[in-house]
Order: C-alpha cells, then sequence, then structure tokens
C-alpha cells in the first residue's frame, strides 16, 4: 500500500517539476513592464495611496510605475542589500541605512547626484530639513561628492503626545501641557498618584529611547559640543552626560515610566497610549494615524520634550525626512525616475497622499492643507536635529542606548552608565586608529 | 483483581488530567487567533473579551483578496510538494549510502555534509544571491527550490542515517542473495520501513518551506512567482499592523501545514512494524 | 566483506545528489562566507579591506556583549534539554499508553510549532504584559498582590527565563513526534516478556525503553541544542534583545551587526558561533556513543 501512494507521491512530484520548468519559461510574458518605473518600497499602508497616483500618472504621461512592497523594514533592507550586490536594484529605492552607509551606496554607484535637478528649483518646494538629511556637504568625513541625493516623500518629527482626558483626571490642565523639566516630573507625580502610567514609548527599540537622550545631548551641549564627543575630545563622563542619563533615572525614580517600558516594541506603546493606559507617549508624527486607526475618539495634544532650566542650547527634537527615495544611477531608466519623482512631489500630489495616509508632506506648500495636529508636527520640522558632517560610531551609539535601558531598570546608576559608555568609545577609537 | 482496575483508572485520570491541561496552553493561542481573526481592529485595542461582539466573517474574504492569496496559494504548494519529495528522495538515497555502503571518504563526506547544520550564517544569502546570479537561476522557481533543498540536506541526513543503521540487515542480505540491485534495495526495502523517520521528515520540512519568505523574498523579482508567506506581509505595516486580517491570514496560511500534519502523523504510528522486526 | 574498488565507486552513485547540491549550495557560500571574515566590508563597498585576524581577535578579546549572548543561549539550551525534554517524554510516554484520545493529544501537541512566530510572540507578550497580562491577573487573584504591573519581559531577573518558556513551549511538540516515533519502534513482545518475568513498570521503563530509544534521546538532544542555541524569531519579536541586553542570543547579535553593515565581522561571529556548537555537538555526540556501550 506504501507504494502505491509512493509512486502516486512521484507522479505528483514530476508534474510539479514540469510546472517549474514550464514557469521559467513563463518569464517572457512579464517582460512587457520592462518599461516601466520600479519601485520598491517598505510602507505597506501606503500602497494603495502610490497606486493610485501611479495609475493617474500613467493617464496624464504614458509612463508606467510599479510600486511594490516589502515589509517589515529588515526584510526590505535584506533584499536591498542582495539586490545592490547583484546589481539588481530597482529604478527607485531607499537603502534605510545610517549616513555612512549611504555613502558606501554612493560611492559605489548606486546612487544618482540629484544637485543639477534639485538646483533648478526643485529643492524649493521642500521642507529645508527634510533635504539636508541625504545631503553631503563639502568636506564631509565620507568623501562623498557634495549634493542632494535623497527625494523626501514625507517628514516627521518627535514629540511627547499627551491624553486631555487623562491629564483632566490627574487635576491637570489639558490646555496646558508642562514645558519645563520639573513641570514635567510634576506632573508624572500627579498622575501616578492618581493611578495613571505617566509616561510611554517604544524604548524596546533602541533608536526612541536615544533619540531622547539625543534631544537633551542638543539642549546641554550644542552642535559643536556634539562634534567634540563624537571626535573624542569631550568625554561620555562629563558632568553633562551624567546629566542626561541622570533624567532618566529621575523619571525612574517618581515612577513615570509605564510597565515594562525597556522591551515595548513602538507599535504597542502606540496601542497602549491609544487605549488610555498611559497619559504621555514620545511617538512620531506618524502616530496620528495610528491612533486614529486605533482608536479615533482619542483627546489629546502635542508639545515638545520638556527643556532643562540650566541648558544654554536649544532643545532639538528627532526628525527631518520621514521616508526619502533615491535613483538607481544605474538604471537606464533614471530620467523617467526623477521626472516621475518630481511629479510626486508636487503639490497636488502631496496634498492627496497626506489625505490619504495622514503624513506630512515633504512639500511645505501642501502643509497648508494639514489637518490641525499635523500642522502643529509640520512647525515643529524647524526644530528637528542639525545635519552633522559626521556620527558616531553605532557600536556607540548601541551602548549609550542599551545604558539608558539599564538606568531605566535600576540596574545602573547614571555615573556607571556613563563610564561604560565611555569604555566603549575609548575601544572604538582604538579599532579605528 | 478490582483494586487493579481501579489502580488502572487512577492513573488513566493522572494521565488525562496532564495532557489536557498542556494541551489547553496549546490550543488557547489557536482559539486566540481565530477569534482575533473575526473581530475589528478597534475591538482588538480597546476590549480585552474571548469573543468577538459581532463576527466579522468579512475578514476572511478581505484577507484573501488584500493578501492576493489566490496567485501565492498554488505557488507554495508546488514549493512545498517539489522542495519536500526532493528532499526525501535525495536526502534518503545519500543516508541509505552512509548507512549501509562502502565508499571512498565515507566518514569525511558524512561530517562534512553534516557540519553545515551547526554554521548558521545570516549573511549567507550574499553569496547565495551572487551564486544564483551567476548560474542565471535568479528569479526562477528552479533556483528558489535548490536553495531549499541543499538547505535541507544536513538535517535529512542527520535523520534518516541513524534510522537506516538501525534497520535490520538480515532482510537486505536475503534480498541480495537472491539478485536484488542495491538501489532495489534501497527502493524496495529499505525506503518503506524508513517510514516513519520519512514522516518525521516530511512534516518539518514542509513545515520550514511552508512558512519560509525571507529567502523567496530576497531570490524572486517577479510577485507571479512568491510563495503565500509573501501575502502576510500586507499586514504588518511600519507603523499599524492590521491585527484582525493578519489573524485571518495567518488562520488561512496554517489550515493546509495542519492538514499536512494530520495525514503524516499517522504513518509514525504505523512504524510499530519497522521496529516489530528488529525485535 | 571485501569490496571491489567499483562497486565503491558505483556506492557513490547513491550520495552523488546529495554531494553536488552541497558542494554547490552549500560549500561554496560557506567559502566565500568564511573569507568575508577576514575582510571589513559593509556589503555595498566596491573594495574590502583585508584585516587578517583582527575581526576574530576582536570578537575574542573586546566584545563581552557577544560572549554574554552566548551564556544566554546555553543558559536557554540547558533549560530545554532539561525541563522541555523532559516534558515532551512524559508526554510521549502517556500518549503511548494507548488510552482513548491519544490522536487528539497527538495533533494538539503539534500546533505550536506549527503556529507562526508571530501568532506565538503576540500571544505570549499579552500573557506576560505587566498592565493588562493574564499572568498576572491570575497571580494577583491568587493573593498575590505584589505582581501588580510587574513586568515579566522587562526585568533583569526574569526576562530571559520568560522568553525560555516560551521557546519551550513551542518546541516541545518537535520532541515529543520524535519521542512518540521512537518509542512506537520498540517492539510490544519486549514488553511482553518483560511482564512475563516479572518486572514492574519502573524496571520496564529502565531496561527496555530507555536503552532502545537512546538513539531517539541522542537525536532530541542535538536537534534541541542547535534549536536552542539557535534562537531568533521568539527574541526578536517578544523583547528584540532587551532590558539592556539581557535576553541577546548569538544569532540576534549576528544579525545587529550585520543590520550595521558589519559584513565581515558578523561572519566572523557566525564562524566563531559554528565552531563552538560543533564543539557541544561532537561533545553530546561522543558522550551518548559511550552511554550506547
Amino acid at each position: 500500500m506504501f507504494r502505491g501512494r509512493f509512486f502516486l507521491f512521484v507522479q505528483v512530484f514530476f508534474c510539479c517539476l514540469f510546472l517549474t520548468v514550464a514557469g521559467c519559461g513563463k518569464k517572457e510574458s512579464s517582460k512587457n513592464d520592462e518599461s516601466a518605473v520600479k519601485v520598491w518600497h517598505w510602507m505597506t499602508d501606503r500602497q494603495a495611496a502610490f497606486e493610485k497616483l501611479a495609475d493617474q500618472y500613467y493617464k496624464e504621461t504614458g509612463v508606467k510605475v510599479i510600486f511594490e512592497t516589502y515589509a517589515p523594514t529588515d526584510v526590505y533592507k535584506n533584499k536591498i542589500t542582495a539586490a545592490a550586490s547583484g546589481q539588481l536594484l530597482p529604478d527607485i529605492f531607499n537603502p534605510l541605512s545610517d549616513k555612512r552607509e549611504l555613502a558606501s551606496y554612493i560611492k559605489a554607484g548606486f546612487i544618482e547626484n540629484l544637485n543639477d535637478e534639485m538646483n533648478k528649483g526643485w529643492k524649493d518646494v521642500f521642507f529645508e530639513k527634510s533635504l539636508v538629511q541625504n545631503m553631503f556637504e563639502k568636506n564631509n568625513e565620507w568623501g562623498v561628492e557634495p549634493g542632494y541625493y535623497g527625494v523626501p516623500l514625507d517628514v516627521s518629527s518627535l514629540m511627547i503626545y499627551y491624553n486631555k482626558d487623562l491629564f483632566a483626571k490627574a487635576g491637570l490642565d489639558p490646555n496646558k501641557p508642562p514645558k519645563t523639566w520639573n513641570e514635567f516630573i510634576e506632573a508624572g507625580k500627579k498622575l501616578r498618584a492618581a493611578g495613571i502610567q505617566p509616561f510611554v514609548s517604544g524604548f524596546g527599540e533602541a533608536w526612541l529611547v536615544g533619540s531622547l537622550a539625543s534631544s537633551y545631548q542638543w539642549n546641554l551641549f550644542g552642535k559643536q559640543g556634539i562634534l567634540d564627543t563624537i571626535q573624542g575630545k569631550i568625554t561620555y563622563t562629563d558632568p553633562r552626560w551624567i546629566k542626561i542619563f541622570e533624567l532618566f533615572n529621575e523619571m525612574k525614580e517618581n515612577k513615570m515610566f509605564a510597565s515594562g517600558i525597556v522591551t515595548m516594541i513602538n507599535k504597542d506603546a502606540e496601542r497602549t497610549f491609544a487605549t488610555g493606559k498611559a497619559a504621555m507617549a514620545l511617538n512620531g508624527s506618524w502616530g496620528v494615524n495610528v491612533y486614529k486607526s486605533m482608536n479615533p475618539s482619542l483627546q489629546y495634544g502635542i508639545m515638545y520634550p520638556p527643556s532643562l532650566p540650566d541648558a544654554k542650547y536649544p532643545l532639538l527634537v528627532f526628525g527631518g525626512d520621514g521616508s526619502s527615495m533615491f535613483v538607481n544611477a544605474m538604471s537606464p531608466k533614471k530620467d523617467k525616475a526623477i521626472a516621475f519623482l518630481k511629479w510626486f512631489t508636487q503639490r497636488e500630489q502631496q496634498s492627496f497622499l497626506a489625505k490619504e495616509t495622514l503624513n506630512i508632506p515633504s512639500n511645505k506648500e501642501s502643509a497648508q492643507d494639514l489637518p490641525e495636529i499635523l500642522k502643529e508636527f509640520s512647525k515643529s520640522i524647524d526644530q528637528t536635529f542639525e545635519n552633522l558632517p559626521m556620527i558616531e560610531s553605532w557600536q556607540v551609539t548601541n551602548y549609550i542606548n542599551t545604558n539608558l535601558q539599564s538606568v531605566i531598570i535600576g540596574e545602573k546608576t547614571p555615573k556607571q552608565a556613563a563610564e561604560e559608555v565611555q569604555a566603549e568609545k575609548e575601544r572604538q577609537m582604538k579599532v579605528e586608529k | 483483581m478490582n483494586s487493579f482496575k481501579t489502580k488502572k483508572q487512577i492513573l488513566d485520570f493522572i494521565t488525562h488530567a496532564i495532557l489536557l491541561a498542556v494541551a489547553v496552553t496549546c490550543i488557547f493561542p489557536v482559539f486566540w487567533m481565530l477569534s482575533s481573526s473575526l473581530k475589528t481592529q478597534e475591538e482588538i485595542f480597546t476590549k480585552m473579551t474571548l469573543l468577538p461582539e459581532v463576527w466579522q466573517w468579512s475578514n476572511y474574504v478581505d484577507a484573501f483578496v488584500k493578501a492576493e492569496f489566490g496567485m501565492y496559494f498554488l505557488n507554495s504548494v508546488i514549493y512545498t510538494v517539489v522542495g519536500v519529495s526532493a528532499i526525501v528522495l535525495i536526502t534518503s538515497m545519500a543516508a541509505y549510502g552512509f548507512a549501509r555502503l562502502e565508499f571512498w571518504g565515507k566518514n569525511f563526506l558524512f561530517y562534512l555534509l553534516i557540519s553545515t547544520l551547526l554554521i548558521p550564517i545570516p549573511g549567507v544569502f550574499v553569496p547565495l544571491y551572487l551564486l544564483l546570479k551567476k548560474l542565471a537561476l535568479l528569479d526562477t522557481r528552479t533556483g528558489l527550490l535548490l536553495c531549499y533543498i541543499s538547505g535541507a540536506l544536513a538535517f535529512g541526513l542527520f535523520l534518516l542515517r541513524s534510522f537506516f543503521e538501525d534497520l535490520p540487515k538480515e532482510i537486505e542480505e536475503a534480498a541480495l542473495i537472491d539478485g536484488c540491485s542495491r538501489f532495489g534495495i534501497y527502493w524496495r526495502i529499505a525506503l518503506p520501513l524508513a517510514k516513519p523517520a520519512i514522516a518525521t521528515l516530511v512534516i518539518l520540512q514542509c513545515l520550514a518551506i511552508w512558512n519560509e519568505f525571507l529567502l523567496a523574498l530576497v531570490v524572486l523579482q517577479d510577485k507571479a512567482k512568491m510563495p503565500i508567506q509573501r501575502g502576510l506581509m500586507v499586514f504588518q505595516g511600519t507603523f499599524i499592523t492590521d491585527y484582525p486580517l493578519l489573524m485571518a491570514g495567518l488562520t488561512i496560511a496554517t489550515i493546509p501545514i495542519v492538514i499536512i500534519y494530520l495525514l503524516m502523523q499517522k504513518h509514525i504510528v504505523k512504524g510499530i512494524a519497522a521496529g516489530a522486526l528488529k525485535g | 566483506m571485501n569490496i571491489s574498488p567499483k562497486e565503491k565507486t558505483l556506492n557513490m552513485m547513491f550520495i552523488m545528489p546529495a554531494l553536488v547540491l552541497f558542494l554547490v549550495f552549500n560549500l561554496y557560500p560557506l567559502i566565500r562566507t568564511f573569507q568575508l571574515s577576514f575582510y571589513q566590508w559593509n556589503g555595498i563597498d566596491k573594495d574590502m579591506l583585508f584585516v587578517g585576524f583582527a575581526q576574530y581577535k576582536h570578537i575574542l578579546f573586546n566584545n563581552p556583549a557577544f560572549w554574554k549572548s552566548m551564556l544566554n543561549a546555553g543558559y536557554v539550551t540547558l533549560l530545554s534539554l532539561t525541563l522541555q525534554n523532559g516534558l515532551a517524554l512524559l508526554l510521549a510516554i502517556l500518549v503511548n499508553r494507548q488510552i482513548r484520545g491519544g490522536n487528539i493529544y497527538r495533533v494538539i501537541f503539534f500546533l505550536p510549532p506549527v503556529l507562526s512566530g508571530i501568532v506565538v510572540g503576540l500571544i505570549w507578550k499579552f500573557v506576560y504584559d505587566g498592565n493588562f497580562g493574564i499572568l498576572n491577573h491570575w497571580l494577583m487573584s491568587l493573593g498575590f498582590e505584589n505582581f501588580k504591573d510587574f513586568a515579566w519581559l522587562s526585568e533583569v531577573k526574569t526576562s530571559l527565563s520568560s522568553v525560555a518558556i516560551v521557546h519551550m513551549w513551542k518546541g516541545f511538540g518537535y520532541g515529543f513526534i520524535i519521542l512518540l516515533a521512537g518509542l512506537q519502534t520498540i517492539p510490544v513482545e519486549l514488553y511482553e516478556a518483560a511482564e512475563v518475568d516479572g518486572a514492574d513498570k519502573w524496571q520496564q521503563f529502565k531496561n527496555i525503553t530507555v536503552p532502545c530509544m537512546i538513539p531517539v534521546f541522542t537525536l532530541v538532544t542535538i536537534l534541541t541544542i542547535l534549536g536552542s542555541m539557535q534562537i531568533f524569531d521568539l527574541i526578536y519579536s517578544m523583547t528584540r534583545g532587551g532590558p539592556a541586553g539581557h535576553t541577546h542570543v548569538p544569532i540576534t547579535k549576528i544579525y545587529e551587526y550585520m543590520s550595521n553593515g558589519e559584513f565581515g565581522y558578523s561572519t566572523a561571529m557566525a564562524i566563531i558561533f559554528g565552531f563552538v556548537l560543533l564543539v557541544v555537538s561532537f561533545f553530546q555526540l561522543y558522550v551518548s556513543k559511550k552511554f550506547n556501550r
């Protein structure tokens, strides 16, 4: 009996093998799309809106644009890395990398320099901050030809959302969110006393905890101070850095963090805030759309992270370009790709995208057409981190983030944490030599 | 006699109590998946009820359409059937060779082959990608299948060789004297006897291939060739996860694999025959 | 038995398909990756910087976090070897008792391995959640009031064990079916003969079940070691290595370096990790061979 079934098995096997081979031959059929401009992106939630615009573009110009999604972002990144090594990148993509890696892509000839196009007036339509992040200055650390490389599709920034109902419940004025650090801590105490978790964020994703620390780094050190730190002229055991770690310690001492914050990914943090389980949330401007889909009746406002009383420099927030796109320099269709992106970033298209996906458009004129809360966000774009000609090594950044987590769970004192980071910094500086 | 019976009853009771307790923990997630797949997104976030208020059967239709399962389903079936059949054929042949036959460099080759079980290289997809490009197998079903098959070699060999070694030699020797060829012995005698091991291999490899999608996404460019897991991607947004549709999609994607398991697990039971010969 | 060279060559045909595939699709990429481990390369740059053993040296002497991740994986593996396999064996023996409904359990116990990692991660996060998790809810209703807000996955003391429990829960089904398959290959006659000789259940277990099962135990042990040391998905979906790196395991570390553009370095890590696994596995094989005798 087994044999009978086994032969059936073998037959199915060969049938499928045949189908497979037949499938390979069928490749020709998809070749008629060869003239289309291909875009790979990771924004699954925007695919429908993108496709609508692509249809419209096809009707207007006869050029076909195909949007393909690969998500989540790490999957997308794998796909891009492999495609780059095989020189099979699509016409429009984003390597989703830090500036160092972006420089490698440019130097390897994968990404087109858009300087000429941008200078012909294209750049004027954008928020300035959204462009500088993917721009290289003269004499940059990596030796990349200066110029504009990325085309921002939208902009974003990281702010603190607060739940107005919960603020009122704890006896706080829902229209006057805390402005200074002390007010922030006081608000936290009141919220905790009212049985409400004061603060949540996706601190399990290290970059979020790091971004808040960076805000205070700008606040305390200023641009030159940060550059000096990267170059090792200022150590991480500087009193100001210890102060940054102490801020997190203070929040912990006052029980401001939501339960489990250090392993929480941002999607979970968003759920916690949207369901009223925490009163404040550090989150990006995309949160507006997320909260709307999770709990449309949520009443909230936004505020800047509270600044420090003794700080000499302005407090800046993480942000700038939300998602940018790059043109494949090796593509024979790069002119078509650039033309499409130009069209794509015009006011009409951008307003459509903003309306459909509730993101802040990169086109500053379209920002006029936004709902109130996003307008508020768009004002903060000018307050985002400045472009730096160099960045800290990722290992050190990693150590900062991990040690911030250590402080939050009370495993290390601020001083110990700062020392650990400095030790790693010294190890990395040795490697660089 | 009576006390013997009560003792057995007590034992049976304890047995069932333990089994049931573990079973409940195994069923709960499935129940949760099903129940979430019938809720609305808002309900999942704001209410913690076990059952949906209104049963959203339309989620299944939406999931099927949005994830384009219709397109991906056949692909996944092809990859799984062809891949697993080839794995079974190729590894069982090799395992039989290593277990029974003499040839040059046998031990060295065996350890070399199974050593790949030990070195997990997350970055291996880059050399693999370049290799497929060189062989003109990029974006082909054949290329992906060859990756799947070679990826399972070490495990299959490891699993099957010891089974073949444990099979009684006597029948095979008798068959050899009767003039049966080595291949004939493998095909007609050894392979059927190794059924429990093969059933295990089939289940595990079906699971592996059906659920795999990282390699598929890297190797394939053409959407029309992608497997079912590609469809599930649609629901995991960068910023928002559409939980009800994701759960509905997961349920749809899980059903075939459960069916395969139901079919194959019976063969494991029938392995008694193989053991009886040994005794 | 004397075997002619011609037959030896002919016998090679059995392993040929596997060997060819292996050489092309496993060994070649592996050698290329091995080669990579001597270079500093981010996967994109045109030229790679040859650094010899520098990256190996750095991993061995200057990367305490990597070795800590190795210990974490070792801890998960030890728990799996004892608790997970103990449970799998117990359940296999119970189901093998020919009780009513045994078939149903066989199906149910294999559900966790079948379920996707996404579902498992999501559900267990709900179980462990500090605010509205089921676990805390139960503990508090049993009178343990101090578990209010206790975040199992975020506390240094409990995070790794909590993840390990989920890993074992997801994995025991594999051990269970393999062990059950093994139990069923033990001929019933052996037990019947022992029964006649007056051996009690424990003696039967000790003298028949265990010796017959040693090859199966070896298989399950090796699979458990490999599966647990290479744990990744669950960690990634539940804690991402946090809090403060306390649940990092080698693969998450390797992944972290790779996604930061350290291709060369991460392959060197993978090679070192593979070497450790090799040593552990051969030690395990050696021990079980000794038992077998």
